[in-house]
């Protein structure tokens, strides 16, 4: 039987892809978020599941350690990395936004400074809009960059926005919706075409399930 | 690198430069230093910021070998308008890259093939069966080949009319197999149904590619897509032929980042490695830039990615030394006379002056001793002695010990 490698990712979504998985008849009986393990089985052993750091989930499957993995679209973009994103399993619901304390537009001509954790996102964003910025990597509260001074705007994701508010930042502009996505190892996908699909099914199944 | 992984790796290339020789592929060789011109005035081939420059001492620019397919192209071109005669070329050399964020230079060699002179589909199957023979040689587990074809794919962007940014965007979300991001791409650019209809189904095209082709087909596409396929079909009949269908895939999404490639496009994947191995494909229209008309079609491995796929107990191993011959200051002559009698008859011979034992690491297949009057042979349990050298040669064939160089 062939074994497939997936890649969960820790935090945020965690519990939700459990359940989904669950629902998909793919069961890992000893997970527990408390434990220290990293790698558990499900039943048959036809999955081997490592947990891991949610922006380390790209680059397991795209070195191929992983067949396919389980992790959201905001860290997919930022990774920039070369694989298959075939299933949106419609959890951990987000979006990415521009978002500012005292600035409402950009003005023309105007240079900014842009503080975000998604560096690479918001390169793509401003380049693509033709507005010169200057980049600053946080890797967290990035709410406070434009507070004391640091940065014009940020860009970062945000659930309900109530951190935005309660740090008196106002949401610009809309960049992308982000949702959780099943990524999946090019060579994998092609060597283990069958399993892989298999997985896929379930997961679709399932999805269609909650959908009802 | 260790001295066994220098063997397997030298093995692996002798024995897939042997496969090429049994399909009639004569090996060639292109320059280490290229003028950088070559390189700067084609887009969409090598990016030009990953290639490694030099400056040589009249101030022109060079470029260390960043690709093969190229030179050769430009050399054959500038030579030929047309070519009446088939060619069959194959190399092992190093091209030289500058990963663009790390700075990181990277040295890979490349394993490959180029065929000049036929458009044919059997043209292309024969590459292609080659491409999953020389697979087959270095015995890897399970592996597949994508076919592709990157007319299919330029076909129907012509009719779309996007611009450059939103055709960028696409292209990402086809590669990704991301049906979600496409679905609302096709919503939002406000295409004609029929594209809609066919650009939503690419992520499905993959698979079997006979059950592809007949999906597609039932597709509404444009009469040149159509041939498209037909030309697909043609090739694939032949693998059939060749008995080597099953390693086939048809993945009708298949884009490469290439620009050359005007047609069938295909890529090796091998378990456990997350990269293709290999990638190939047709290239009529690159000796055009060179001012000739040349069909072509050619493929390349990345030794190293596809060695770190093979398992260790299926790597060549080396083989233990044919004999040791051991002797001390007295038997020095009778020692290095017999060594070099048996090294003249291609036996892989150690000599250990002034030693008696045989010490641990040393691995052979024969412990010679040289005593007084005679040679000492040991195999195993088994000894035998022989007066002279010539005798001792005898029996070393009688024995056939000889391993495979």
């Amino acid at each position: 039987m062939t074994q497939l490698t997936l890649a969960l990712a820790k935090g945020r979504t965690a519990k939700d892809s459990l359940k989904l998985l669950q629902k998909a008849n793919i069961i890992f009986p000893d997970f527990d978020t408390k434990s220290r393990k990293l790698v558990f089985y499900n039943e048959d052993k036809s999955i081997k599941m490592i947990y891991v750091k949610a922006v380390d989930v790209t680059t397991y499957v795209e070195q191929g350690a992983a067949d396919i993995g389980i992790v959201g679209r905001d860290n997919i973009l930022e990774a920039e990395a070369d694989l298959y994103e075939l299933l949106d399993l419609r959890l951990g619901f987000c979006r990415f936004v521009i978002a500012s304390l005292n600035e409402s537009e950009f003005v023309p001509g105007k240079s900014y400074k842009v503080a975000s954790k998604y560096t690479n996102v918001t390169r793509k964003f401003f380049q693509k809009k033709g507005i010169p910025v200057e980049i600053i990597k946080l890797n967290g509260s990035v709410e406070l960059a434009p507070i004391i001074g640091l940065a014009d705007f940020i860009l970062d994701i945000v659930e309900t926005g109530s951190t935005l508010r309660e740090n008196g930042l106002e949401v610009v502009e809309e960049v992308e919706q982000i949702s959780t996505r099943l990524v999946v190892n090019k060579a994998s996908f092609a060597t283990k075409t069958d399993a892989i699909q298999r997985v896929i099914d379930q997961l679709k199944e399932a999805l269609e399930e909650e959908q009802q | 690198m260790n001295v066994e992984n220098v063997y397997a790796r030298q093995a692996i290339i002798q024995r897939m430069k042997r496969r090429f020789t049994t399909y009639g592929y004569e090996e060639i060789l292109t320059p280490t230093f290229e003028a950088y011109d070559l390189y700067a005035k084609m887009n969409g081939t090598v990016n030009h910021r990953e290639m490694i420059k030099t400056i040589d001492n009249t101030g022109e620019v060079l470029v260390l070998r960043p690709d093969i397919t190229i030179p050769l192209t430009e050399q054959l071109a500038k030579n030929n308008e047309e070519i009446n005669e088939r060619l069959r070329y194959f190399y092992v050399l190093d091209v030289f890259r500058q990963a663009q964020d790390t700075n990181e230079y990277r040295e890979s060699t490349q394993a490959g093939v180029e065929y000049f002179g036929s458009d044919a589909p059997e043209a292309d199957a024969e590459i292609i069966a080659l491409a999953i023979h020389l697979l087959r040689d270095v015995r890897v587990n399970r592996f597949t080949i994508e076919l592709g074809h990157s007319g299919f794919f330029k076909q129907l962007i012509t009719q779309m009319k996007l611009e450059k940014a939103a055709l960028a965007e696409l292209i990402e979300h086809i590669q990704a197999k991301n049906t979600t991001e496409i679905d609302q791409f096709v919503k939002r650019h406000d295409l004609a149904s029929d594209l809609q209809e066919v650009i939503s189904a690419l992520p499905f095209l993959y698979g079997n590619p006979l059950a592809v082709i007949e999906k597609a087909n039932k597709l509404p596409l444009h009469a040149s897509m159509r041939q498209t396929l037909t030309n697909i079909q043609k090739i694939y009949h032949v693998l059939q032929s060749y008995g080597i269908e099953q390693h086939v895939v048809l993945d009708l999404s298949l884009i490469n980042h290439m620009d050359y490639y005007s047609d069938i496009i295909f890529q090796g994947f091998i378990e456990k490695v997350g990269k293709p191995v290999l990638m190939g494909g047709r290239y009529d229209t690159l000796a055009n830039q060179f001012g000739a008309s040349i069909p072509a079609i050619g493929f390349a491995f990345d030794i190293d990615l596809l060695l770190s796929g093979i398992e260790t107990e299926k790597l060549p191993k080396k083989a233990p030394l044919d004999a040791v011959i051991l002797f001390n200051k007295k038997e020095e002559q009778l020692g290095l006379a017999l060594a070099n009698e048996l090294r003249n008859n291609d036996y892989v011979v150690l000599t250990c002056p002034n030693e008696t034992k045989l010490s641990d690491e040393v691995e052979a297949t024969w412990t010679i001793r040289c005593l007084d009057d005679r040679y000492e042979l040991k195999k195993g349990s088994e000894i035998e002695t022989c007066a002279t050298k010539e005798a001792a040669l005898q029996l070393l064939e009688r024995k056939d010990v000889r391993n495979e160089p």
